[in-house]
């Protein structure tokens, strides 16, 4: 008359476990599904209903109560049908109890008992507590990425029941398909830029977030889409994590996770909720999560919404992203490097003398970006054309592999030093994990003097100096050289003319 | 001070205030046109109606030039400055606010393009304050770019008295973050404008300003320019004027060095040092003071960045194939170079400052 079944529903990036009870009773024959289900879970019963009719099952033609337990406010989605199915099975005498002991149950059901894929597999079968994990074949690839060899693939109702009633062993799975390395551009292919260069080897060494200012066609796009092949492999947590988000925000992952991290690059037209994550009734992680252990390059940055903008700063600094609701908040991972590029100013000529726009319009456009969020780039440089000696000599430029391999020293020493990317040195730890010469300090209190360099700029400069050391000269203290060179790599975005 | 009443009257025009002010003393004309007397012929009938409602007009100006610490003066009036007298286009009311002696100095114009080069800005600025080192006023617009620039050079100088020509009303600063220079010229030399207090900067002034900016220039130095722009309606009324026109020569590839490019083309004489100014001024060169370069003295390494930033904005990735350095190594040198001051960035360009 009652049975408890194991299955998951999608909640914030990794899923959430659900128990489906079901109960059979007297009363009038009904049917009601309570613990706040959300519509698509409301509409369960018609699809289960068909469905168990449809595998030769009777339905039982009394009161039936179906409750969702676990966390979270409107739970479900039609990955709940093959668990109710299964409860109102069990619940129904048809099933044995002991066979749906630790098995959780994850599928959306056709009118004609078939399993359906469900979006988001690879977090479901995560969340789910069973030792086992029955999925749709079709979602057999993703579940497997997530569910530790737990998964096991069934094609509709009514072998399952066999399979349950002991009548037939377990299907054998589906082969997973071969793994494809995410293809990531080479930095040979771009000519010139050293400048450009430079500030993306900082930035993937250190983790400095990077901010590149220059007109259209310079090649801004083209450079942040390099970094993620700068960045070191992902491990099997990182990567599993972002084939979790990638499942749970209704994108198919990648089989198996990918060890290339993420890059996302979102249109300027994003909305606050595609880009941080939300949406109702289920919070969808955005553009922020997916970009998780990787790259989100914001392209013509000035373009995006104050909202979006100002809704990275939050993330930017917990690396993650808290989404409240009414009823409960749902946290997302969001631990990504932030690349934009913005031009110059509405007419985009950066050339001395080139640019027609006056010097409000400059500003205006600039201040678009709001202060707090400009001040959070550690690498701010200007970007321009490449020449055309550049451009015609035909030569290539250092390829992504050996700049990588730089980077991975000068992260690990960083790591092996304190323990976190340069980026992540606090600034009462500075002194000690970077230490200067009298000649740095004498460069940085020139600057800070002259008024290039403010109070909180400086210490975004210590950690770029650490980073410019760590991958030139090793753990060395910093001397005036590399305080130059950091300084050049944090210009301001605007400098006034004249 | 009534003089500034006739030329705060609505519907005045330079022509209309030229006949008024020749009709005598302004005091009389005021009180005449307010009166509905009518003293100029020619007048349309709905100018005069607009005039005679404007009674108490001379003493609400005489208020705010009073609140502006701003003096006026008229042309027959003894304290109109003597420069402008011979002058064919003279202002018939001149707003001012600073000491008309900063006129009796040798006085040489710098003009240039508002969006100047930082190598431009720079020397504007060296050449104005070694012109006042030299006893020589600097006469400029004070407008953004090489004018204020200029101005700032000579304000360096201790005791210099600049002269500052404006396109608004004496007290309406404009640019307004050029607040500071304008005081400064106010303070220590003299700010003139043709327009009553309040006036807004409008573009048909500025053409305007340029020809008393003329009118006031023995020498007219012009620093950057493109081939067409306000420097080059100076040029023009100070040809006009007999006034001598030199310009800086600039790298033919600079969009701000064709103007002044195409003025040494039509026969005027370059200008690379203060010296070249002395000399068009007839003043006595052998014992040219300059301003002292206390900047720090650049590196052999340094020196082979800044030849090739010389005269040209250079990006870093030009200074990168054209020393042979890496990025580190561009970074490393043209930091220095700007601790330094020796080289300026702007917007991803390098220009060397000399």
């Amino acid at each position: 008359m009652y049975a408890a079944i194991s299955s998951a529903t999608l909640r914030g990036a990794f899923g959430s476990p659900v128990t489906v009870e079901v109960h059979i009773g007297n009363g009038l024959p009904g049917f009601t599904v309570v613990g706040q289900p959300d519509e698509a879970c409301r509409e369960s019963r018609d699809r289960v209903r068909a469905a168990l009719l449809s595998s030769g099952h009777e339905w039982p033609n009394r009161r039936i109560t179906v409750n969702l337990a676990g966390e979270g406010d409107k739970k479900g989605g039609a990955a709940l049908d093959l668990a109710v199915a299964v409860g109102v099975l069990v619940a129904g005498g048809a099933v044995p109890k002991e066979a749906v002991e630790n098995i959780s149950f994850v599928g959306e059901l056709g009118l004609d008992g078939a399993l359906r894929p469900v979006a988001g597999a690879a977090p479901l079968a995560h969340a789910a507590e069973g030792t086992r994990v029955v999925v749709p074949v079709g979602s057999f690839a993703e579940a497997d990425v997530a569910g530790r060899g737990r998964a096991s693939a069934v094609a509709d109702l009514a072998s399952l029941v066999s399979v349950l009633r002991g009548d037939e062993p377990w299907p054998g799975n589906p082969t997973v398909p071969e793994p494809v390395v995410r293809a990531v551009p080479d930095l040979a292919d771009v000519a010139g830029h050293p400048v450009a260069r430079l500030a993306l080897e900082v930035a993937a060494a250190g983790g400095h977030h990077l901010l590149m200012v220059g007109p259209p066609g310079s090649g801004k796009s083209m450079l942040a889409a390099r970094l993620p092949g700068l960045l070191p492999p992902l491990g099997q947590k990182e990567a599993l994590e972002c084939a979790l988000i990638r499942g749970a925000a209704g994108l198919a992952a990648e089989v198996p996770p990918s060890p290339v991290p993420p890059f996302r690059a979102p249109h300027h037209s994003s909305s606050l909720a595609a880009v941080v994550g939300g949406g109702s009734p289920h919070v969808r992680p955005g553009e922020i999560s997916l970009a998780h252990n990787g790259v989100l390059f914001l392209d013509e940055m000035s373009e995006f919404a104050p909202s979006v903008l100002d809704g990275l700063r939050q993330p930017l600094e917990d690396k993650v992203v808290r989404i409240g609701r009414a009823r409960s908040a749902v946290e997302l991972p969001a631990g990504f490097l932030l690349v934009a590029a913005t031009n110059p100013c509405p007419c985009g000529d950066e050339r001395p003398s080139g640019c027609g726009c006056t010097p409000q319009n400059r500003h205006r456009w600039l201040r678009r970006i709001s202060g707090p969020l400009l001040d959070r780039f550690d690498i701010r440089v200007w970007i321009t054309r490449p020449t055309s000696v550049s451009m015609l000599d035909g030569q290539r430029g250092e390829p992504t592999v050996a700049v990588a391999r730089r980077v991975a020293a000068a992260r690990a020493l960083a790591v092996s030093r304190q323990g976190t990317v340069n980026a992540g040195i606090s600034v009462e730890h500075l002194d000690v994990h970077a230490p200067m010469t009298p000649a740095a300090m004498e460069v940085f209190a020139r600057a800070l003097d002259s008024g290039t360099l403010t109070a909180r700029g400086y210490h975004r400069c210590r950690r770029l100096a650490r980073t410019v050391a760590d991958l030139r000269d090793g753990d060395v203290t910093v001397d005036g050289d590399h305080a130059r060179v950091a300084l050049q790599l944090r210009r301001e975005p605007g400098t006034p003319r004249g | 001070m009534t003089a500034a009443a006739l030329a705060a009257l609505p519907l005045m025009t330079r022509v209309r205030l030229s006949r008024l002010v020749a009709c005598g003393e302004p005091h009389h004309t005021f009180r005449a046109v307010v009166s509905g007397e009518r003293p100029l012929a020619g007048v349309d009938e709905h100018v005069w109606e607009a005039w005679e409602s404007c009674a108490g007009l001379d003493e609400l100006i005489e208020e705010r030039c009073a609140d502006a610490a701003v003096w006026v003066t008229w042309r027959g009036a003894h304290d109109y400055p003597s420069q402008l007298l011979g002058d064919p286009d003279a202002p018939a009311v001149l707003f001012g606010r600073g000491t008309t002696s900063a006129l009796d100095a040798r006085r040489v114009g710098i003009v240039g393009t508002r969006r100047c080069t930082a190598a431009g800005a720079h020397l504007a600025r060296r050449l104005g304050a070694d012109l006042a080192l030299n006893g020589v006023a600097v006469v400029s617009g004070l407008a953004r770019g090489i004018d204020v620039n200029a101005h700032r050079g000579a304000l360096s100088v201790d005791g210099a008295a600049p002269v500052g020509v404006v396109a608004s009303g004496p007290d309406v600063v404009y640019p307004s973050e050029h607040s500071r220079e304008w005081s400064d010229v106010a303070r220590r030399g003299l700010l003139l404008s043709e327009w009553p207090p309040g006036t807004e900067p409008d573009r048909h002034r500025f053409p305007l300003r340029n020809r008393i900016l003329a009118a006031l220039s023995e020498v007219l130095v012009v620093v950057e320019s493109r081939a067409r722009g306000g420097s080059m309606i100076t040029v023009t009324e100070a040809a006009r004027r007999g006034a001598t026109v030199m310009a800086v020569p600039g790298a033919p590839t600079l969009a701000v060095a064709e103007g002044t490019n195409n003025l040494l083309k039509d026969g005027c004489a370059p200008v690379t040092d203060v010296d070249d100014v002395l000399v068009a001024l007839g003043l006595d060169n052998s014992r040219t003071a300059r301003q002292v370069d206390t900047r720090p003295v650049p590196t052999h390494e340094e020196e082979t960045v800044l030849a090739v930033l010389h005269g040209v904005p250079r990006t870093v990735e030009e200074v990168v194939v054209a020393c042979g350095v890496d990025a580190f190594g561009a970074g490393r040198l043209l930091g220095s170079l700007e601790a330094k001051g020796r080289a300026r960035h702007t917007n991803g360009w390098w220009e060397a400052l000399r």
